[in-house]
């Protein structure tokens, strides 16, 4: 069993306040994912959990036990440093053996275990060398071995991935989910990478500003963003994000868009809870636009291509709408047949997008 | 004719652009090979003739008569016992002090600051200050040290008139004066070790025990040779302190191989003899940094590995 609970966890610096309440609940096995920008408190949460930071307030609770007070060594927990924190004079055998050796562990036993976890992450061939002279996906994987070989109950990762080159990111990526299935412990992974996120997460916590302000499924994050700063964060490329305002003409409410007059029904929201002149913030993913062909019922308008960004199978396109830029994702086929300047026709389903307040950010729902 | 000269002053200029650096060096080489390499060539020459700086004879040749007389000399052997007690003892004690006094300033305490200057004023201190603050120190009428211990016994206490008393003055004179040193390099090390990496001995649940000597240790191991390569060359060379606080004596129980060197070569002028000790000794500390060094590569090759 591995149950954390984090209730209002308070921790500043100096007069930085790094963590200004941070609540959740990990469950039991999870793979749990906290998403974040740079410097909104990830790693300092994972330090709190470990112990290697006191609390100014708050509780972190483990499987019940209020874990203020109780040192690192006797938490139960292990952690993959995003700097993998490798002892550089040990070799990789040595660096594997190190959390066992204080465990009474027979000699034997001990590298029975090594050997065993080596081969699981395929760094057999390494065991006598040190760490310098490992490959950064090597080094990584003897990070992950360290942390896992005396099965620790919970599981922290530091964004992991950060160093490395693109190609063994996406490797590991799956590495980490196999894992997690094989030895099914508990996994807290931060990163600032949506996409990390989205593909890793069982549930994804997204901190911003050393709060937590939005936990869900990947499915969900990406759907319905808590508010304006969630949906800049996730999805590739994220949200665009169009100012509108409510209007009250005749035939019914609408909302007025730079580019576009899009009426209350095509909307996923009701526009009734708004005075006219109300101003909010539509929101809908780039891969949510489409090229239009003549004949469409579907709300389009026109916009002149800025820059084209092909991605092999994709194409990004930077699009200039009435005075928005926005973004959209056709596919290469397509892409290829425009060049920036030209003049293209978009269109979208209106009840693909999302509203949010313009004042507070929020999404309305 | 004016050409000429303005001629004359581009070339000028032309070879010092050209030349500065060897220029800029000059002065700093001419002093060195004035005041150290030419004598130590001459003392070298010197050292294979019969010659006494006291005398009006004409120097000698007499090949390494000099070098086998000395060789011989139960009285040098005699010294380099004394001097090799000396260094071991005096290097082992500013190790083991230097090493403490660093864990020590390793961590954050009120007043780190102000102490940590007090601890390395002594290194900072001329040698004959140091000898002659000693030299009261131990002085059995009004020395700070005979009083303590007339407090307590009741009977005055001449630390230097003992063979083993005197070693112990300088050797503890000489360890209060330079474990700052090795302690500033230690401290170094200490310093070096990423936080980070003490952070994953605590979650890896790892004793203060190992983590000392898997972690802190190797990142000190290399400057720790370096204090002993200096302090031991320095404390084989010792002659200032023990001059001072003891002048070799009682008997001959401190004359270390510098002191004897002096002796021999200002007080019996035996100026030629002297030259080819001097040798000798040079040739020893060459031989032991060479070792060190021997031993620091050894290492750095078993660590690449």
């Amino acid at each position: 069993m591995a149950q954390l609970i984090l209730d209002g966890v308070v921790k500043h610096f100096g007069k930085i306040e790094a963590l200004r309440g941070i609540d959740f609940e990990v469950q039991d096995g999870e793979f749990f994912v906290i998403l974040g920008p740079s410097a909104a408190g990830k790693t300092t949460t994972l330090r709190a959990i470990a112990g290697l930071e006191k609390l100014d307030s708050g509780r972190i609770v483990f499987d019940g036990v209020d874990m203020a007070g109780i040192p690192v060594q006797q938490r139960g927990i292990a952690m993959v440093f995003q700097s993998f924190a490798l002892y550089p004079h040990l070799t990789t055998e040595q660096n594997l053996a190190y959390p066992l050796r204080e465990q009474k562990m027979a000699r034997r036993d001990i590298k029975l275990r090594v050997q065993e976890i080596a081969e699981m992450l395929g760094i057999t061939h390494t065991l006598t060398r040190k760490p310098a002279s490992l490959s950064g996906g090597e080094q990584q994987r003897l990070a992950i071995g360290r942390a896992i070989i005396r099965q620790p109950e919970l599981l922290l990762l530091d964004e992991p991935l950060t160093n490395l080159d693109a190609k063994l990111r996406h490797d590991m990526r799956a590495e980490f989910k196999r894992l997690h299935r094989e030895l099914g412990m508990t996994m807290i992974y931060a990163t600032p990478d949506q996409l990390e996120a989205l593909s890793m997460g069982e549930r994804v916590g997204v901190i911003i500003d050393g709060k937590i302000v939005q936990i869900d499924t990947p499915a969900d994050l990406y759907d319905a963003p808590y508010d304006r700063d969630v949906a800049r964060l996730v999805g590739d490329p994220p949200m665009n994000l169009i100012p509108g305002t409510v209007r009250r003409n005749g035939g019914g409410p609408s909302l007025e868009l730079p580019f576009l007059h899009v009426p209350e029904a095509d909307l996923r929201n009701s526009l009734a809870p708004f005075e006219a002149g109300t101003e909010l913030i539509f929101g809908v993913h780039p891969q949510d636009l489409k090229l239009a062909t003549n004949g469409e019922t579907e709300a389009s308008f026109d916009a002149e291509i800025a820059i084209t960004e092909p991605q092999g199978d994709i194409t990004i396109l930077d699009l200039k709408a009435a005075s928005e830029v926005l973004q959209m994702v056709v596919p290469e086929a397509e892409g290829a047949l425009h060049g920036a300047g030209e003049e293209i026709r978009v269109r979208f389903n209106p009840r693909d997008g999302r509203l949010f307040l313009k004042d507070s950010g929020v999404l309305v729902v | 004719m004016s050409k000429r000269y303005q001629h004359q002053q581009g070339l000028i200029a032309q070879f010092i652009s050209e030349n500065r650096g060897p220029l800029l060096v000059t002065p700093a080489l001419a002093v060195l090979v004035l005041m150290n390499i030419f004598p130590l060539l001459w003392s070298f020459g010197l050292s294979f003739f019969k010659y006494r700086a006291n005398r009006l004879n004409e120097p000698e040749f007499v090949w390494f008569k000099n070098y086998i007389k000395i060789l011989n000399d139960p009285n040098v052997w005699d010294r380099f016992q004394t001097t090799a007690l000396v260094v071991s003892i005096d290097v082992l004690l500013q190790l083991i002090v230097g090493f403490l006094l660093a864990l020590l300033f390793q961590s954050q305490f009120p007043g780190r600051r102000v102490l940590l200057m007090l601890v390395l004023t002594p290194m900072m201190l001329s040698f004959v200050a140091v000898g002659a603050f000693f030299r009261y120190y131990y002085e059995p009428t009004f020395g700070l040290l005979s009083q303590a211990v007339k407090a307590i016994t009741g009977e005055r206490y001449i630390l230097l008139a003992t063979p083993e008393g005197a070693l112990a003055g300088v050797i503890f004179a000489d360890v209060w004066m330079w474990s700052p040193f090795v302690m500033l390099l230690v401290l170094a090390g200490l310093v070096s070790v990423p936080k980070h990496l003490y952070e994953a001995a605590e979650i890896d649940r790892t004793s203060a025990w190992r983590r000392f000597w898997t972690i802190t240790f190797p990142y000190i191991r290399g400057l720790l040779l370096l204090a002993i390569l200096f302090r031991t060359i320095e404390a084989f060379k010792l002659f200032d302190l023990a001059w001072i606080i003891t002048e070799g004596g009682p008997g001959t129980s401190t004359e270390t191989i510098a002191i004897y060197v002096y002796r021999v070569a200002f007080q019996y002028f035996k100026t030629s003899e002297s030259a080819a000790l001097g040798y000798i000794l040079l040739f020893a500390v060459i031989v032991l940094t060479n070792l060190y060094l021997f031993f620091v590569r050894k290492r750095a090759a078993e660590e690449d590995a």
